[in-house]
């Protein structure tokens, strides 16, 4: 009884405030007198904090240089000159053109202990979005994807998992969780217009329904089971008023021009938009959409290419961040600024930095972090870990652990073998508050 | 059939069309008749035994359609249909089946099938570099009609460079790792999937983590090494590598001898060495061009002393990489070499001698695979094509067989994959003899709970794959893979995948509808950004306009009458005649909307939209 009619109350994030959702249930069962609103409250706070939580992540394609974001090393000759700023934590410095990102810094963790093996693109990539390392024999879910499937509202009429470019996919978790790709953020998405007027495509859709019963009588009922659910979800995604989430047009001016107007900025609007209609999940790959053009993979002329990329990424970041906080959603979204590897401390004859997975650093801000703080060392010299290493398991187990997801749920895969959602690790101690 | 007479004045003469199989294939006519005929009595047996009734043979259109799609990846045209309606020919299914498996089409489209089986499991984010190439290699030899068993040693003992050399794939999409290679030729080969024995032992299969290391240790010298053309890296090759190599060992002894090196070589003594000057020392001159991208620090073209002695040392980005034997990983301690493995082929326990240079091994695991002594390299074979073609496998999924397995009518499969042994591993020969059975020719029909346990009673209705579907769109809305880029119903952008990267029309489609083939039908659901593709469009809705030069305008303009005009469209998108339900529901919607060609675009976008479309039934 109390589960069915909680089922019934739906809780669209951010929309439904404490009060409305009180509201709800004293329509209902309160009304009815059948559960107290202690009940409710009891049983269900846990699931409510829960399906409020969402996450984003700020993906740096190509390997961001710890040395030129958040590790800089004024003091030592490998830190190739790059100039530091100090930020609004005393105590915490990081490298220049970061300048918005550090007023920020009491809501920003760093952590400078990141570390790793994978020292190939796409292997780090898929490894840095799973968890897993790639094997022919399992599509492992992105962690995307796994969150998804924890947090995300059934009813809502848009995608669960959003990214702006490519990226991985659900794996085995299949159709439901697989990220709906956006090209170019701020405009509705392909193929979502419509061409007839609503009424006539209501018609048709009416049409097809009857017509598909013949085949369904004919021996093709499964597949025509399914193919109306997902046209349902399709055509009420169409129709469904949230859509307008998928265009910025009408923000203001002002607010567009603090996340820059460039793909990486369009996208974190975007995202903002998106979280704030009830999406669980959206990636923005900084080099993943048309355009897009955030190559951190800077093997020559690094210092040129990563202030370019921070030009892009610093604003829209801060913009971000300071937008989530200011609408209230900063404390149940969780935004991760990371890569799939470092860079080399030592500059190679071109002026570049090549792929170093054994250190590089990851920013973390939002739902239960504690800002402000740095999580663990690298060397003087940038070359080690030299305190509280984090491994990328480590970082998956805080992220489910800020979602409040259990990160060794176990899935079955398609060869009946059990996968983890995180497979080891352990939560980085003191990250969330 | 008035209508139809008078679309076509003489039938006699077109009737001539459907002669009989080609010559190339009749000799193996009768062999196939004659297996599928053995098969549907096995099969007709054990349905009897558990009571199940068998569904009747499909109708003339639905098994037209049927072959059209899985042997040519294509519908048949509304003319086919009919023609093949009222051919009187007592074995036309099977003649059909002979013209069908002749055509350039088939090799096509099963090539496009087994691009998709490989592409889908790649762990090498680069594949696009060997799509085309694959492809097309692909084709070739499905059009020869190569046994089976050829075009496995080729995939196992290629090497080249992977835009010219097709057959490389495999080895390239697994990124030379012998632990990858050796799961995925298990899988594509056997049908035996001992991947998870790469960390432990088989939890419910009898297969030793040794086991699947002795594999592998058929692999260690497979090479994936760049090919650099003017000085930019191009391409991969696949090579092979009998030396020990340790890249950071090499640099050393460069650097330690790079005086003596630049002294030896340096012919025009401007002090440095150029390409020109080192092409006599080949160790070196392999080498060069990825010496000069990191240690030309002041590009000029050339290597100082200097440069030489202070460039970067090569990232350990593949540990393990470069030895000539395989190490089975030590667990509790990663970090060690591990247990050297000796070659060895699981299934039948043939060896190799460890030492052995890589294009002997990788021959003599071709050999050990492909013999007749490997009954799973037949059986995984048939129960694929089985499976691809009624929709459902002996074993499920398709490549998951293996003796802890349980077939479902074992004796099929057995009597199969003993006469395609027999028949060479002659692939066309057995693609016609299940699609001469009995089972593969059944209406799809109901699932009963009997159904559920007794496979094979009625076929199954699957999803097209995205290569059949495409291939489909262009033939009912009229176009052609010529057409230039931009045109045609491919224009779109999908969510990565095995076509990520993808630059023609087909390709482009196929990143938005692709599926690994491997994937057992039923989790194969369709994606959101598909159906908003084939809802919206605008491709495909500018395509269904009443008006201009669509085809739709076209029918409507030679069928005045309604329901004639129905049945056309029936025709073109289903490939079948409308029911008398669907009729009325026609006729009442065309009533109901009061405007003719408003009333025809719904009714071929809700058929352009409909599940039947997107199946084979």
């Amino acid at each position: 009884m109390t589960t069915e009619r909680h089922e019934h109350v739906r809780i669209r994030r951010h929309r439904v405030s404490r009060r409305s959702f009180l509201h709800t249930v004293s329509a209902g069962a309160l009304a009815a007198g059948s559960l107290s609103l202690r009940d409710v409250m009891t049983l269900q706070a846990a699931e409510l904090r829960k399906q409020g939580k969402s996450m984003i992540l700020l993906w740096m394609g190509g390997g961001p240089s710890q040395f030129e974001t958040f590790d800089p090393k004024p003091d030592h000759e490998n830190g190739g000159g790059t100039e530091v700023i100090s930020t609004s934590v005393p105590g915490i410095r990081i490298a220049k053109g970061w300048e918005q990102t550090a007023g920020l810094m009491n809501e920003l963790a760093l952590i400078r202990s990141m570390t790793n093996k994978e020292g190939s693109h796409p292997r780090a990539t898929y490894q840095m979005h799973t968890g897993y390392i790639p094997s022919g024999s399992v599509k492992h879910p992105s962690l995307a994807a796994n969150i998804a499937k924890e947090l995300a509202d059934r009813e809502f009429d848009l995608p669960a998992v959003v990214s702006v470019g490519n990226t991985q996919g659900a794996g085995f978790l299949g159709v439901n969780y697989e990220p709906f790709v956006v090209n170019d953020p701020g405009s509705l998405p392909q193929n979502t217009e419509v061409s007839v007027a609503s009424s006539r495509y209501t018609r048709r859709l009416g049409l097809l329904d009857r017509l598909e019963d013949d085949f369904a009588g004919r021996g093709g009922e499964v597949v025509v089971k399914n193919h109306r659910q997902l046209y349902g979800k399709t055509s009420k995604l169409v129709l469904s008023s949230d859509l307008k989430a998928f265009d910025i047009a009408d923000e203001p001016q002002t607010l567009k021009e603090r996340y820059g107007d460039t793909v990486f900025g369009k996208g974190c609007l975007l995202a903002r938009r998106l979280i704030e209609a009830g999406t669980t999940f959206v990636e923005i790959a900084s080099r993943g959409a048309p355009g897009a053009g955030v190559n951190w993979d800077t093997h020559q002329d690094n210092f040129e290419q990563t202030a370019a990329n921070a030009a892009v990424v610093d604003p829209a970041m801060a913009a971000l961040i300071s937008d989530l906080k200011d609408r209230g959603l900063l404390d149940t979204t969780l935004v991760v600024w990371m890569g799939e590897f470092g860079r080399t401390p030592r500059i190679n004859p071109r002026g570049g930095r090549d792929h170093y997975p054994r250190v590089f650093n990851a920013a973390i801000a939002g739902a239960g972090v504690k800002g402000g703080q740095l999580i663990g060392a690298s060397t003087a010299d940038g070359t080690a870990i030299q305190d509280q290493p984090v491994t990328p398991n480590d970082l998956f187990c805080s992220i489910c652990e800020a979602l409040r997801i259990n990160p060794h749920k176990e899935n079955m895969s398609p060869l009946g073998r059990p996968m983890k959602i995180v497979d080891g690790g352990q939560p980085v101690p003191g990250l969330l508050g | 059939m008035c209508r139809i007479v008078c679309r076509f004045a003489s039938i006699a003469a077109v009737l001539t069309v459907l002669a009989g199989p080609s010559a190339v294939y009749a000799s193996d006519f009768d062999s196939a008749r004659d297996v599928a005929s053995q098969v549907d009595q096995l099969i007709a047996k054990e349905l009897a035994a558990n009571k199940v009734e068998p569904a009747p043979l499909a109708t003339d259109e639905d098994f037209l359609r049927r072959a059209t799609l899985d042997i040519t990846g294509t519908l048949p045209s509304p003319r086919d249909v009919t023609l093949f309606g009222i051919d009187p020919t007592g074995d036309k299914r099977e003649q059909l089946v002979g013209r069908l498996i002749n055509s350039e089409a088939y090799a096509e489209t099963w090539a496009r099938y087994w691009r998709d089986v490989l592409f889908s499991r790649a762990t090498n984010a680069r594949s696009q570099l060997v799509n085309r190439s694959f492809t097309e290699w692909m084709t070739g030899v499905l059009a020869e009609n190569r046994g089976w068993n050829e075009i496995a040693t080729d995939l196992l003992t290629a090497t080249g460079d992977v835009r010219f050399n097709g057959e490389t794939a495999l080895l390239f999409l697994q990124e030379g790792s012998p632990e990858d290679i050796a799961g995925e030729v298990s899988r594509v080969f056997l049908g035996i999937q001992m991947q998870c024995a790469n960390c432990h032992n088989h939890p419910w299969d009898s297969w030793k983590r040794e086991q699947f290391h002795e594999l592998a240790a058929f692999f260690p010298r497979v090479s994936v090494r760049p090919v650099q053309e003017d000085g930019m890296q191009r391409s991969f090759e696949i090579a092979s590598v009998n030396r020990d190599f340790d890249p950071a060992q090499r640099q050393q002894f460069l650097k330690d001898n790079a005086d003596r090196l630049v002294r030896f070589s340096d012919r025009n003594r401007d002090g440095k060495l150029t390409k020109d000057e080192i092409q006599e020392n080949q160790q070196f001159a392999r080498i060069f061009d990825r010496l000069l991208q990191v240690a030309d620090a002041n590009k000029d073209g050339g290597l100082s002393v200097k440069e030489i002695k202070e460039a970067p040392a090569p990232m350990p980005n593949q540990a393990g990489r470069g030895s000539t034997e395989h190490f089975m990983v030590d667990l509790s301690n990663p970090a060690s070499r591990g247990t050297k493995m000796e070659p060895k082929f699981f299934v039948t326990g043939l060896t190799a001698k460890s030492g052995l240079d890589d294009l002997d091994r990788r021959e003599l695991i071709a050999d050990y695979i492909t013999s007749s002594q490997d009954e799973w390299f037949s059986r995984a074979f048939v129960n694929r094509m089985w499976g691809e073609l009624t929709g459902e496998g002996f074993y499920m999924p398709i490549d998951d067989l293996g003796p802890e397995r349980t077939a479902s009518f074992p004796k099929v499969l057995d009597l199969l994959a003993a006469e395609f042994v027999k028949h060479d591993y002659d692939i066309k020969w057995l693609v016609s003899t299940i699609a001469f059975t009995q089972t593969y020719q059944r209406e799809v029909r109901p699932d009963s709970a009997d159904a559920e346990s007794v496979p094979f009673a009625s076929a199954t209705p699957t999803r097209l794959r995205g290569d059949q579907l495409y291939s489909s769109i262009l033939k009912t809305l009229g176009g052609s893979d010529d057409e230039p880029r931009g045109r045609g119903p491919g224009m779109m952008a999908g969510a990565g995948g095995p076509y990520r990267g993808a630059r023609n029309p087909r390709d482009q489609f196929g990143q938005l509808f692709g599926f690994d083939p491997s994937t057992p039908q039923a989790d194969i659901t369709g994606t959101v950004p598909q159906a908003l593709f084939m809802m919206n469009a605008p491709q495909i809705n500018a395509q269904i306009s009443a008006t201009g030069l669509t085809r739709l305008a076209a029918l409507l303009r030679k069928f005045p009458d309604n329901d004639d005009a129905a049945s056309e469209l029936y025709l073109m998108v289903l490939s079948r005649e409308p029911s008398d339900k669907e009729r009325k529901i026609v006729a009442d919607y065309i009533a109901e909307v009061g405007n003719r060609n408003e009333a025809f675009e719904d009714l071929m976008w809700s058929l352009l939209n409909s599940s039947e479309f997107l199946s084979k039934r």
